[in-house]
């Protein structure tokens, strides 16, 4: 109750178990020009005698597809929504939230304890909850920072590790002073993290110039670019991926002194493939006061004809095709996925 | 007190704050306040003996500020840390 | 003598309102630590309210705390923070039995010796929220001498009647009003009548205050702000009641004067129960 006696019910609603009341969602959300995001786990809902006024979607650490009805657009209940939002995460034991918002409604979001991260100048902005959190990111990369005039960035799933991921990888250290490889820290793909970061940290080794990052929320994670995590539906989102590209340029790369970026050309995953266009505009093209970035492409290494990519492996592994992988892979890749990989998958 | 997790209290409503509390090897204390230039120090003063009373010595503590007043500011500040310390157990003694 | 007609509810876990609801003087505020607050914020609204009670603008206003149930994981600690904050009153709701009350005796004893308050210092009133809390209703407001008030609380006790509200006089809730009524009034402490929920219907309100006043309950727990100004403005007295109260009360001291032990008014004898409600009236139009 507020103190003009307005009583607001607020609840939590998950998306699948409750198809009307999403109904009801779906109309708030298409009256403030937003569509319903399929990624979303949980709603909170707020009706006033039983209609729905306010809303706001979690997906995981991301507060998505945020809506007041018009007649109500105070201060008051945006607040209220807010603190039932953060309060629905920390209970989900999420803290550290992030939030997409039109840059005209960055005002409204201040006041629930967000602050901008990266905006695509006139589309959105990239808001997390805290005022502090991507500097001391940043100071702890800086640590890692190595001496010379050419620093290379590399960033890679590698689910799993393969022959041209090292081909990349090689090409990059040839050419630069020094690498800096970050692994995606999201476990979306059917290897885990720990599995792939231990799988590219034994591929690389003995390459001397290189260091091996652990992935981050700031560098493609479900917060800064679900598209990359819907790879079935193809589609990517391309403001999503300026998010994600431009928290590179103006964060990540300065923190460590990189110049280039390398990227593996992509045949045959399409979300990756737009991505690396993507790069081109926002990390070369003055779409940013962050100093540019040389984009690298390497074009994929092949083995017989066939080139070499993660989607492969999979694609062969999925009919115990080892001899055909063997030939894809280093043998360390080779070892884990002969002898663990088959355990995790009838664990699963 | 330790704080050996994550933890929330309050609100982002109008007259009440927002804490979070996280563990950390030293005590750090971040303030937003729409009142920061009239009450900053206040408000900081008031973080910080809620902290000594609670023998915190480490721990990240982050609030937004929305125009509390200084018991609001207490009480919620203590909430988080019992919160973030997992303790049920609470000395009334050294909340006051 | 206490002045007790309105006893506002403040959510527990609402800061706002807890840091202006002195702003509307009621003669009572009552900081909720049961239905208004989830289970999930217990206990931040239980320090929220702990150090809400020590700040200054409620050092000149009664402050009770409704706690939860002792038999929840809840109900000893809001004690503790209800005495230890210094609250005036403890207020328990869903009361059914004298032994409940007793219970809740033992543990302010218990508190108030460990927190060095006075023992005695912390009052105690019960809502009656059941048809049992009602038959109960005198061994209730008789079982501590800690015990100031007791409240009807009507939402439980309709729905364990198998009734629910209506509109005019309220059939449904005249033998609980009259029983609570009276035990209180046997008992020498003072009665609440229910709470008016729909904040947004004032004449709705104001007819149950009607019913409250004449049949003689101190006051109203209420549970918004603005209805704290309409039930003391019902409370006030008229000027002619005004008038005739002063009267009364100049014949009573100029009795005292003249040293005679009978006082008349218009050739009318004053019997000590009317000078009492001269009072009484003069009290309510002092604070309306």
């Amino acid at each position: 109750m507020n103190a003009a006696g307005d009583f607001y019910d607020f609840h939590s609603v998950r998306p699948h178990e409750a198809p009307h009341e999403i109904e009801d969602v779906e109309r708030l959300l298409a009256a403030n020009n937003l569509e319903l995001d399929s990624q979303i786990e949980i709603f909170v809902v707020c009706r006033q005698q039983g209609t729905v006024v306010a809303c706001a979607g979690l997906d995981h650490c991301t507060i998505k597809c945020v809506a007041v009805a018009e007649h109500l657009r105070g201060e008051a209940l945006s607040l209220r929504l807010g603190s039932e939002v953060v309060s629905l995460a920390a209970e989900r034991g999420q803290f550290h939230l992030f939030l997409y918002s039109p840059p005209h409604n960055q005002s409204l979001f201040r006041g629930w304890g967000f602050y901008p991260l990266v905006e695509v100048p006139r589309q959105i902005v990239l808001m997390e909850n805290s005022t502090v959190a991507i500097q001391r990111y940043c100071d702890r990369l800086r640590e890692q920072r190595r001496p010379g005039a050419t620093i290379g960035g590399i960033v890679l799933n590698a689910n799993p590790f393969t022959l041209g991921h090292r081909y990349l990888v090689e090409q990059a250290a040839t050419a630069c002073d020094w690498i800096h490889l970050f692994l995606v820290r999201e476990d979306a793909s059917s290897i885990s993290y720990a599995d792939r970061f231990a799988l590219v940290a034994a591929g690389v080794k003995d390459i001397d110039n290189l260091t091996l990052h652990q992935g981050s929320d700031y560098i493609i994670s479900r917060a800064t670019f679900p598209g990359y995590f819907l790879k079935d539906k193809a589609l990517v989102d391309h403001s999503w991926a300026a998010i994600d590209l431009l928290l590179f340029r103006e964060y990540i790369a300065p923190a460590l002194g990189i110049t280039h970026r390398y990227v593996g050309t992509e045949p045959f995953d399409l979300v990756t493939n737009s991505y690396n266009s993507e790069m081109r505009h926002w990390l070369q093209q003055p779409a940013s006061p962050a100093p540019p970035i040389k984009v690298v492409e390497v074009p994929r290494v092949s083995i017989h004809g066939t080139p070499v990519s993660a989607t492969e492996v999979r694609r062969l592994l999925a009919h115990r095709n080892f001899k055909a992988i063997e030939e894809l892979v280093p043998a360390t890749t080779m070892k884990f996925l002969e002898q663990d990989y088959p355990q995790i998958v009838q664990g699963a | 007190m330790k704080i050996v997790k994550e933890a929330i209290a309050g609100t982002l409503e109008s007259s009440d704050l927002l804490v979070k509390v996280a563990p950390s090897d030293t005590r750090e204390i971040v303030i937003k306040s729409e009142v920061f230039k009239q009450f900053g120090k206040q408000i900081a003063r008031v973080v910080e003996e809620t902290l000594d009373q609670l023998s915190v010595k480490a721990g990240s503590v982050v609030i937004e500020d929305k125009g509390a007043l200084d018991c609001v500011i207490r009480a919620r500040v203590q909430a988080a840390t019992l919160r973030g310390s997992g303790s049920e157990d609470l000395d009334w003694r050294r909340l006051s | 003598m206490k002045l007790r007609r309105s006893m506002l509810f403040v959510p527990g876990d609402n800061a706002a309102m807890l840091s202006t609801s002195f702003i509307y003087k009621p003669d009572s505020i009552m900081f909720d630590l049961e239905d208004a607050v989830s289970p999930r914020e217990k206990d931040s609204a239980r320090l929220l309210v702990f150090q809400a009670l020590q700040h200054p603008v409620y050092r000149d206003i009664e402050t009770v705390v409704r706690i939860n149930s002792l038999s929840t994981e809840f109900g000893r600690k809001d004690l503790e923070a209800a005495i230890r904050g210094g609250a005036n009153v403890v207020r328990l709701p869903k009361t059914e039995s004298p032994e409940a009350i007793r219970e809740l005796d033992t543990h302010v004893t218990r508190i108030e010796i460990a927190c060095g308050r006075p023992v005695g210092d912390t009052k105690l009133m019960a809502a009656i929220e059941s048809a049992s809390g009602v038959v109960n209703a005198v061994a209730i407001a008789t079982a501590s001498p800690r015990m100031i008030a007791i409240a009807m609380a009507g939402f439980d006790y309709l729905v364990d009647m198998h009734t629910r509200r209506s509109d005019d006089w309220q059939p449904e809730l005249f033998y609980a009003r009259a029983a609570v009524l009276h035990a209180a009034r046997a008992a020498h402490i003072d009665a609440f009548d229910v709470v008016y929920g729909n904040v947004n219907d004032d004449e709705g309100f104001m007819r149950e205050v009607k019913i409250a006043k004449q049949l003689g309950f101190n006051g109203k727990s209420l549970i918004h702000p603005k209805q704290v100004y309409l039930l003391h403005r019902a409370y006030a007295p008229t000027q002619d009641e005004v008038d005739h109260a002063r009267r009364v009360i100049a014949a009573a001291e100029e009795a005292l004067r003249n040293g005679l032990g009978v006082v008349s008014l218009d050739g009318k004898m004053i019997d000590p129960p009317v000078l009492k409600e001269a009072e009484m009236t003069l009290q309510l139009a002092e604070a309306a």
